[in-house]
C-alpha cells in the first residue's frame, strides 16, 4: 500500500488541518445555534415533544 | 414494496452529510498517515513469516479468544521492558492480520513468549494450567491435545494471508500442508522442506511430544514458541541506533 | 401482528424468508467440514420457522386503513421484549464468566465453555443484543412521536428487528463454534458483518423515510443523535472488517490490516463504537425521554445542539488513547490524548443538560424510579467521561492500561449509564405502548433501581481497587532495582476483588431479572389505561394540567 505523498507531508497536514478543522467547525456550530432567526424553531422544539397527542398528525 | 417515492427531504439529508463530514475527518487524518509509515521506518529484510503450522497456531489463538487475557504488546515503560523483555517493535506485527496487541492482562503478557518455555511445559500448561502453576486461573485446554489439525483449507490460509499482502511465495502455498506436517515431525522427508523454505532458525519438532498425529496442540505450541522471535529484536534496535 | 401487514408486505416476507433459506442450504452444503455449515443449519431453521406463521395468514384480508391514523408500534414491542431477553441471557453470560476468573474449573470442560469464547459472548450479548434492540426499538418509537409521522412501512421494520437479531445470534453462536475474527467488539466474520451492513442500510433508509413524513420542519435533536448512530456505524463497520474470507463457503477471513494500521483502525472502530453505538444512541434515548418522563423541556436545547457536534467531531479523534506508550508512532498517541481532554467538555455539556433539566422536578425523581434510572445514566455517563478522559492522560495511563481499571471503567459507562437509561426508557414505554396504566408492579422497578445501583457501585468500586493495585503491583520496585511482585503475586491479590465483582455482577443480573418479570406481568397482567380505548393520549406521568411546560431556561 504506497501512497504518492510523503509520510512528511501526511503528518504535516495532519498535524494542522485537524486543528484548523476544530476551529472551523466549533464557529459554524455555535453561529448555528445562536443564529438570530432560529431562535424561534429552537424554543418550539423541545416543547413540542410534550404534545400530548399520541397519533400521527395525517 | 420498497417505495421509495418519499422524497428523502433535504435537511434530513444534509444532516446526514454534515454528520459524516465532521465524523470523518478525524479517523483520516490519524489513519492516512500510518499508511506512508512503511516507508520511513524499520525495514526488516530478514523477518520471517508464519509458517503454516504456526499461522494455523495463531488462528487457534484467535479462536479460543486467547487476546482477551493476553496481551502482546510490551509498552515502552521501564516495568514493562523489565518483566517481559525488549519492547514491542511496529515492524513485529507487520504480518499480524490482525495484529493481536490485546488490551487487558489478566494473564502476563506473552509479546516474548517463545522460547522461554519447553515445549513440554507448554503442553502440561495448557492441559491443566495449574499443573504448572498452581494459582493460575486460566481455563484448561486439554481438547486441543486430542483435535486432529485441520489440514485441508492450510494452503488457502496461506494464499488470504498472501492476498493482504503477506509475502507467501506461490511454493509456500502450494505446499502448505505438507510443511505444517513436516514442522511437527523432524524425522519425516517433509521436515528438511520447511527449513528451506522458512529459514533454518524454524523450530522443527515433535510440539506436542506425539509424532503419530498433527494435532491443535502442536499448531499453538509452535505458534507460542515463535513470538517474539521473528526477527532479532536486539540486533534490529542496535542496528538502528547506529544509522 | 401479521395480520396487521398488508398482503403484499406478507408476500414480501414470505419471499425474503424462502430466499434465506435456500441461502442457509446454500451455505450448510457448500460449507461441509467447515464451522460455517452450523450457521448454515441455523438460518435454514430460523427463517422456516418464521416463514411457517407468515404462510398461515398469507390469505387473512387486508388490514383496515384505521391502522395508519396511528404509530405503528408492532416492532417496538417485540423489540423491547427481546431487549430484556438479551439483558437477561447476556447478563448471564458475564457474571458466568466473572465467576470463572475465581474459579476456572466453571468451564465443564466444554469447549464453548472457556473464558476466551465466552467473554466475546458476553460483550456482543450486552453492546449488540441488549443495547442494539433497545436502541432499535426506542428509535421506531422516538422517531415517530418526535415526528408525529407514522413509519413509512411496516415491512422494514420488521426486517431491521428480526435481520439485527439474526446477525446477534450468528455471532454469539459463532463464537461459542469459534468462529471469530478476534477484532475487539467486532468479532463476527465476514458473512454476518455482510448482512449486519445489508440490514443496517435498511434501517438508515427507514428513518429517512420516517423523517421525510413530519410535518414540522425541525428534526428533533433525538433523531440526530440516532441518526449520528446509525450513519458513523455503518462507516466504522465497514473499514473496520475490510478482510479477505479464505473461501466463500469458510468462516475465516483474514483482515485486510496488519500490525500499527490495525491496531488504530481498531481502536478507532472500538472507541467509536462506544461513542457512536453506546454514547450518541442512548443520547437519543435520554433527549426524548428524560424531558417526556419528567413533564419538562429541555433544559437547553442549543447546548444539546452544540455537545452534537462536539460529541460527532471529536470522538474521532480519541481511539489512539488505547495505545499509549506502544509501537504507534508518538504524535498520533499525543492527539488522542488532547482531544480526549477536549471531550470532556461537550460529554459534560449533555450530563449537566439532563440534570438541569431535572430542575424542579426532583420530587418526581425521588417518588419515580424509572426517571430516577434516567437521572443516575445521566450521572454515570458524567463520571463515566469524566474517568476517560483522566485514563487518556498518558501517565494515568501507563497505571490503568491493562488493568482491571479499564473493566470497571467500561462497566461504569455500561452498566451505570448504558443500561440505566435503557430500563428508564423501558418502563417508560412499556405502559404507553401496551396501553397499561402503567408498570404492574411500581415495587419491583424501585427494586429493580436498587439492584442495578449497588451491582454497578459493588462491581466498579472492586475494579477501581484491583485494577489500581495490579498497576501499582506491577511497577513496584525493590530498593535494589528489582521488581518486588512476580506476575502471579499481582493475580493472587485480585481474588477477593474478583469474587466482589461477580457479586457485583449477580445483583444487576437480579435487578434485570426483575425487569423481565414485571414486564411480562405489565403486558399480561395490568389494567388498561383508563382512556385506551378512545383518545389515544400517552399517558405521561404526573403530567400537570397545562401551564407548567416552558422551557427552564
Amino acid at each position: 500500500m504506497t501512497v504518492p505523498i510523503s509520510h512528511e507531508t501526511m503528518v504535516w497536514i495532519a498535524k494542522t488541518f485537524g486543528l484548523l478543522y476544530l476551529i472551523a467547525l466549533s464557529i459554524i456550530v455555535l453561529g448555528y445555534a445562536y443564529w438570530p432567526s432560529k431562535r424561534k424553531e429552537f424554543e418550539e422544539a423541545p416543547v413540542t415533544i410534550l404534545n400530548k397527542e399520541d397519533r400521527p398528525w395525517q | 414494496m420498497f417505495k421509495l417515492h418519499y422524497k428523502l427531504e433535504r435537511r434530513a439529508i444534509g444532516l446526514t452529510l454534515a454528520i459524516i463530514g465532521a465524523a470523518s475527518i478525524g479517523g483520516i487524518v490519524e489513519i492516512a498517515p500510518l499508511f506512508t509509515i512503511a516507508e520511513t521506518v524499520e525495514a526488516a529484510p530478514d523477518m520471517r513469516v508464519y509458517t503454516p503450522l504456526e499461522l494455523a497456531g495463531r488462528n487457534i489463538y484467535m479462536r479460543e479468544g486467547c487476546y482477551a487475557c493476553h496481551s502482546q504488546m510490551i509498552r515502552t515503560l521501564k516495568d514493562d521492558v523489565d518483566r517481559y523483555g525488549h519492547y514491542s517493535l511496529a515492524v513485529e506485527s507487520k504480518y499480524d492480520h490482525p495484529m493481536l496487541w490485546g488490551s487487558k492482562r489478566t494473564g502476563p503478557d506473552i509479546a516474548r513468549l517463545g522460547g522461554k518455555y519447553s515445549d513440554e511445559w507448554h503442553v502440561r500448561h495448557l492441559i491443566n494450567p495449574r499443573d504448572v502453576v498452581p494459582v493460575s486461573i486460566m481455563p484448561a485446554y486439554g481438547w486441543l491435545m486430542e483435535r486432529t489439525l485441520r489440514m485441508d483449507d492450510l494452503s488457502s490460509q496461506l494464499a488470504a494471508q498472501r492476498a493482504v499482502g503477506v509475502p507467501y511465495t506461490g511454493e509456500m502455498i502450494a505446499n502448505a500442508a505438507a510443511d505444517a506436517y513436516g514442522q511437527a515431525n523432524p524425522d519425516s522427508n517433509a521436515a528438511a522442506a520447511v527449513a528451506e523454505r522458512y529459514g533454518e532458525a524454524t523450530n522443527v519438532r515433535t510440539f506436542d511430544g506425539d509424532a503419530q498425529r498433527l494435532t491443535e496442540m502442536d499448531a499453538l505450541v509452535a505458534y507460542l514458541q515463535i513470538l517474539g522471535n521473528l526477527i532479532d529484536v536486539n540486533q534490529k534496535t542496535a542496528a538502528a541506533e547506529t544509522e | 401482528m401479521l395480520s396487521q401487514l398488508t398482503k403484499g408486505e406478507r408476500q414480501g416476507a414470505l419471499t425474503i424468508l424462502l430466499a434465506m433459506s435456500l441461502l442457509g442450504v446454500a451455505i450448510a452444503a457448500g460449507g461441509r467440514g467447515d464451522p460455517i455449515a452450523t450457521h448454515g443449519f441455523l438460518i435454514v431453521i430460523l427463517s422456516l420457522g418464521m416463514a411457517v406463521p407468515v404462510m398461515r395468514h398469507l390469505f387473512d384480508p387486508e388490514p383496515s386503513s384505521a391502522r395508519l391514523r396511528s404509530y405503528y408500534d408492532d416492532p417496538s414491542k417485540a423489540g423491547i421484549v427481546l431487549t430484556m431477553a438479551w439483558a437477561a441471557f447476556a447478563l448471564f453470560i458475564g457474571d458466568w464468566v466473572a465467576w470463572l476468573l475465581v474459579n476456572p474449573n466453571l468451564t465443564f470442560d466444554g469447549a464453548w465453555a472457556s473464558f476466551g469464547r465466552l467473554r466475546p459472548v458476553h460483550t456482543t450479548g450486552v453492546i449488540f443484543g441488549f443495547g442494539g434492540n433497545g436502541l432499535i426499538a426506542t428509535s421506531f418509537y422516538v422517531m415517530q412521536r418526535t415526528s408525529r409521522a407514522r413509519l413509512a412501512d411496516q415491512f422494514s421494520p420488521w426486517f431491521v428487528l428480526i435481520g439485527y437479531n439474526l446477525f446477534c445470534v450468528l455471532a454469539v453462536t459463532g463464537y461459542m463454534l469459534g468462529i471469530t475474527q478476534s477484532k475487539e467488539y467486532a468479532e463476527p466474520e465476514w458473512y454476518a458483518d455482510l448482512w449486519l451492513l445489508v440490514v443496517w442500510v435498511v434501517y438508515f433508509i427507514l428513518y429517512l423515510r420516517t423523517l421525510s413524513r413530519r410535518q414540522e420542519p425541525h428534526i428533533y435533536v433525538a433523531n440526530w443523535y440516532y441518526m449520528a448512530f446509525i450513519v458513523v456505524v455503518a462507516m466504522l463497520h465497514i473499514v473496520n472488517n475490510l478482510a479477505v474470507p479464505v473461501s466463500l463457503v469458510g468462516a475465516k477471513s483474514h483482515s485486510l490490516f496488519s500490525g500499527v494500521q490495525d491496531a488504530l483502525t481498531e481502536w478507532w472502530y472500538g472507541h467509536n463504537a462506544v461513542a457512536f453505538f453506546l454514547t450518541s444512541g442512548f443520547l437519543g434515548m435520554m433527549y426524548y425521554y428524560l424531558p417526556v418522563r419528567a413533564g419538562r423541556p429541555i433544559f437547553s436545547y442549543r447546548m444539546s445542539i452544540i455537545s452534537f457536534w462536539g460529541i460527532t467531531f471529536m470522538y474521532m479523534w480519541v481511539g489512539s488513547h488505547h495505545l499509549h506508550y506502544t509501537a504507534l508512532p508518538q504524535w498520533v498517541q499525543t492527539l488522542g490524548m488532547t482531544f480526549s481532554l477536549v471531550l470532556l467538555v461537550p460529554s459534560w455539556g449533555s450530563a449537566a443538560n439532563a440534570l438541569l433539566t431535572l430542575n424542579g422536578a426532583w420530587h418526581r425523581v425521588r417518588d419515580d424510579a424509572t426517571l430516577r434510572f434516567m437521572m443516575v445514566a445521566a450521572v454515570f455517563y458524567g463520571l463515566t467521561t469524566f474517568e476517560g478522559s483522566f485514563m487518556a492522560i498518558r501517565p494515568v495511563n501507563s497505571l490503568s492500561h491493562y488493568t482491571d481499571w479499564t473493566v470497571g471503567h467500561v462497566h461504569a459507562g455500561a452498566l451505570g449509564w448504558v443500561a440505566m437509561i435503557t430500563f428508564g426508557a423501558i418502563y417508560a414505554s412499556v405502559p404507553w405502548l401496551w396501553k397499561r396504566e402503567r408498570m404492574y408492579s411500581p415495587a419491583l422497578v424501585e427494586l429493580h433501581f436498587w439492584l442495578a445501583l449497588a451491582g454497578t457501585l459493588t462491581y466498579v468500586f472492586a475494579m477501581w481497587n484491583s485494577g489500581v493495585i495490579q498497576g501499582l503491583m506491577w511497577r513496584t520496585y525493590t530498593e535494589n532495582g528489582n521488581l518486588a511482585y512476580s506476575f502471579i503475586d499481582s493475580l493472587v491479590a485480585m481474588r477477593p476483588y474478583y469474587i466482589a465483582r461477580a457479586i457485583g455482577g449477580l445483583l444487576f443480573l437480579l435487578g434485570a431479572l426483575a425487569g423481565c418479570l414485571n414486564i411480562y406481568l405489565t403486558i399480561r397482567h395490568a389494567p388498561l389505561a383508563s382512556d385506551a380505548e378512545g383518545s389515544q393520549s400517552k399517558p405521561l406521568y404526573g403530567q400537570p394540567a397545562g401551564g407548567s411546560l416552558q422551557p427552564a431556561e
